[in-house]
């Protein structure tokens, strides 16, 4: 058995924080639509991704995750009218600090996707769960020390 | 001007804000107890002001002492003088209640790593002269410049003279801001590497705090990391709880960082956490072309934001949105 | 019966001869960063020599900073975690090191109470300390009732002799150690340069008069100014072979609930903090004073010993260099000369 193949059979566990206005709604329509995606995300609905404290995605992780995905309202369609441009700013630099200490590369994804692009929610997590798959379980460091 | 010349001058400065009653306190350093330290002294009885002293040991970001409507008097080298501007951006202090007493900074000397430069030696004493070092202690005296033996964080220091100054003391220094070179090095390395780094780093961590407390941004009320209702990190130093605490202070510090290093030569265990507040001020000044510190007009970089922000990071399967 | 060990190849013959016994853990100094820690060692080329203190105290081999004292699964069968170690030495401990170990024995284990967590690492481990040549500017141990060659707390004391180390077992477990490497020991009084040894480290203050003056001065105003730059952090506490508190916190790991010792210290404000919100220590200076009173008098009174070594560590490791001596003299540097 490749280790391909083993991680073909195991299941990632990806968190999703989902805005309350669009990328939630954007669930919705993806199971209303009767789109098929892989069942590896726990969604959490949040009411902005502006709430989105990087402590929640460093949680995520902390307790078990194997990636994180976040996803608001494209640029310009905030429904706080800056929330999401606000994050955007945080998210960028959180993603760039943990590639830059050898963290969680390739397991923690942004996106943006409407109330309406159903189709775009199923394919964003194919893709994140293709990408998770590939790098199999996440590493976690044990506990103890000195 | 010497060292010992700006002691004097910065002695006499204080002396003179406090009887005239320009300011309750004035902030400084005076001699420490050991070789090669230089202490916080806070002093309000201007009979006291001769204790006043400035040489290359000066090396605590002092802003860390002001405290709201106190009015105080601070001895602010560069890197004080940027943590003043972000804490007044803040609102954090009122920028007429602190009189800088401003003094352009050749960078501070380094305790470790005159160590390393000097196995073996114990020092027992030094002497300072025009950035000339001579420490006693071993079978000679021996000599090393300054600026050999400099703090990191000094030798990439991107403004060493005061941003904001009421009285000027001393002569400017050249500016050579460096960029940063640390931040390229490290991000060269592989990522199982730089991984293997941080884990590193991470288990040397005591959870004192001491990075926290000597901070002058770090200004909340209560942290994050006292709270235990939500408990946000847990205590104790499990490898992915500590790093998560760093992490999370270097994010709460982003745009705000004035890149001081008064958190890593606080830590008693010499934890590096310039890996983690360097690379955010590098992507800081790329992406919002923003340096904290250095403008006292400039918006804070998360506090703002554009509709024309770089987002090549939100992935985006196959498709575009309308 | 002496045997003179000269210079650091024999310490490493030392060394060599504890690694070889089966089953033993040796715990060495070794370098961590700019300087030293006490860990396991598996060869003697991981071991530093010739280091001039640890920054860190080997306090962790006895209480680890994040220590497990039982685990609950989800059907409610709970665990204790009570280690059960092979026998350990740990070698190359100061003579202060040793006798704070001797102190946290009072603490955790003598007294009618015995935590069986400390209890179960101490009994299986083996103290073998490195007597000192000369005080680093920050040592103080003789005015906390120390020395440079105390044996108080050591199994084995190797103490300097000429350009070498001889050999003193210092307890019985000591020379039982002594004869599991086969090296030689001296009896009491063998090394002529004992005497010599630290005789410039004259004691600071008169730790009997700091206890007295100590308990007169809870409301003394200079506990403000002597403390105003403390930054409440805990670095002095952390890095102290003789501080102890700790605070006991659940967690969950893969769905088990654990339940942990943490290391905790009086510096930091949320230690007295009540569930009410009130705090009877809210301000630094209460909490610096809370430190003084409880190395200084406090455990005199529980313990028979003050809580302080005097290694000097806190005097290097303090951000802000609050030098604890300072505060010794300022209240009890009358009752010397």
């Amino acid at each position: 058995m490749t280790d391909t193949d083993k991680n073909a059979a195991w299941e990632p566990r990806i968190v999703a924080f989902l805005c309350n206005w669009c990328s939630y709604a954007g669930a919705d329509s993806a199971g209303v639509g009767r789109m098929q995606y892989p069942a590896s995300v726990r969604v959490i609905r949040v009411p902005c991704a502006g709430r989105i404290n990087p402590f929640f995605i460093l949680s995520a992780f902390r307790r078990g995750a194997d990636g994180v995905l976040v996803s608001g309202c494209h640029p310009g369609d905030c429904h706080y009218i800056s929330g999401n441009l606000g994050a955007r700013r945080k998210f960028a630099l959180l993603g760039r600090l943990l590639g830059h200490l050898g963290l969680e590369e390739g397991r923690l994804h942004f996106t943006w996707v409407s109330a309406s692009e159903g189709v775009r929610f199923a394919e964003v997590i194919e893709t994140v769960t293709a990408k998770v798959r590939e790098l199999g379980p996440a590493r976690r460091s044990a506990g103890g020390g000195r | 001007m010497n060292g010992a010349g700006l002691s004097s001058r910065i002695a006499e400065t204080a002396a003179r804000l406090l009887s005239e009653g320009r300011a309750e306190v004035v902030i400084g350093f005076e001699q420490g107890s050991i070789p090669m330290r230089a202490t916080p002294c806070l002093i309000t009885d201007p009979a006291d002001a001769g204790r006043l002293i400035w040489n290359a040991f000066c090396s605590n970001n002092l802003a860390r002492y002001l405290v709201p409507g106190r009015k105080s008097a601070i001895v602010a080298k560069g890197c004080d003088s940027r943590a003043i501007v972000e804490l007044v951006k803040e609102r954090r202090l009122k920028r007429e209640d602190v009189v800088v007493i401003g003094v352009p900074c050749r960078g501070m000397a380094d305790p470790s790593a005159i160590a390393r430069r000097f196995p073996g030696i114990c020092v027992s004493s030094v002497d300072e002269t025009d950035g000339m070092l001579t420490l006693y202690g071993g079978p000679e005296p021996v000599s090393v410049p300054v600026s050999e033996v400099l703090h990191a964080s000094c030798r990439l220091c991107a403004a060493r003279n005061p941003v904001i100054c009421d009285i000027p003391l001393g002569d400017p220094v050249v500016e050579n801001d460096p960029g940063f070179p640390d931040v390229e090095a490290f991000a060269a390395l592989p990522a199982d590497e730089r991984r293997a780094r941080v884990e590193a780093e991470m288990s040397k961590c005591l959870r004192c705090y001491a990075c926290r407390n000597a901070c002058p941004l770090c200004t909340c009320e209560s942290c994050f990391a006292d709270s235990s209702q939500p408990q946000w990190v847990a205590r104790g130093t499990h490898p992915e709880d500590v790093l998560a605490f760093h992490v999370m202070r270097a994010m709460h510090l982003a745009g705000r960082c004035v890149e001081c290093g008064a958190c890593v030569r606080a830590c008693p265990t010499g934890v590096d956490l310039s890996i983690f507040n360097r690379r955010l001020a590098a992507d800081v000044a790329e992406l919002f072309g923003s340096r904290a510190g250095l403008d006292e007009n400039a918006p804070q970089p998360l506090a703002a934001y554009s509709m024309d922000d770089s987002q090549d990071f939100i992935l985006d399967p196959g498709r575009k949105p309308e | 019966m002496t045997d003179e060990i000269t210079g650091r190849d024999a310490l490493v013959r030392f060394l060599e001869r504890l690694l070889a016994i089966p089953g033993m853990t040796v715990y060495a100094p070794v370098a961590e960063g700019d300087g030293a820690v006490f860990d396991r060692i598996s060869s003697v080329s991981e071991a530093l020599l010739d280091f001039p203190g640890a920054v860190r105290s080997p306090r962790h081999i006895l209480t680890p900073m994040t220590e497990k004292l039982l685990s609950m699964g989800p059907d409610g069968r709970v665990e204790e975690a009570i280690p059960t170690p092979g026998p350990a030495v740990l070698f190359g401990v100061r003579p202060c090191d040793a006798r704070a170990i001797a102190f946290l024995d009072r603490v955790y284990a003598g007294g009618d109470r015995t935590d069986p967590y400390y209890r179960a690492r101490r009994d299986a481990l083996t103290i073998v300390s490195l007597g000192c040549r000369e005080p680093r500017p920050t040592c103080f141990c003789t005015t906390t009732g120390g020395g440079p060659l105390s044996p108080e707390g050591s199994d084995i004391l190797l103490e300097p002799s000429g350009k070498g180390w001889s050999v003193r077992a210092v307890s019985e477990k000591g020379r039982a150690l002594a004869d599991a490497t086969g090296i030689a020991v001296e009896s009491d009084g063998g090394n002529p340069d004992a005497g010599s040894i630290g005789a410039e480290m004259t004691p600071r203050v008169d730790i009997a008069v700091l206890k007295k003056v100590l308990d007169e001065s809870f409301d003394d105003p200079r506990w403000q100014t002597l403390t105003a730059k403390c930054l409440g952090c805990g670095a002095c506490s952390f890095i102290c072979p003789s501080c102890h508190c700790f605070d006991i916190v659940d967690g969950e790991e893969d769905g088990v609930t654990v339940r942990s010792r943490i290391w905790d210290t009086c510096q930091f404000k949320a230690f007295t903090k009540q569930a009410s919100g009130h705090d009877p220590r809210p301000t630094g200076a209460d909490r610096f004073r809370h430190r003084m009173m409880h190395k200084f008098s406090y455990c005199i009174d529980s313990y028979g010993m003050p809580g302080c070594v005097g290694c000097g560590r806190c005097v290097e490791a303090c951000p802000v260099n609050l030098d604890i001596r300072r505060l010794m003299e300022a209240f009890g540097g009358d009752g010397l000369e």
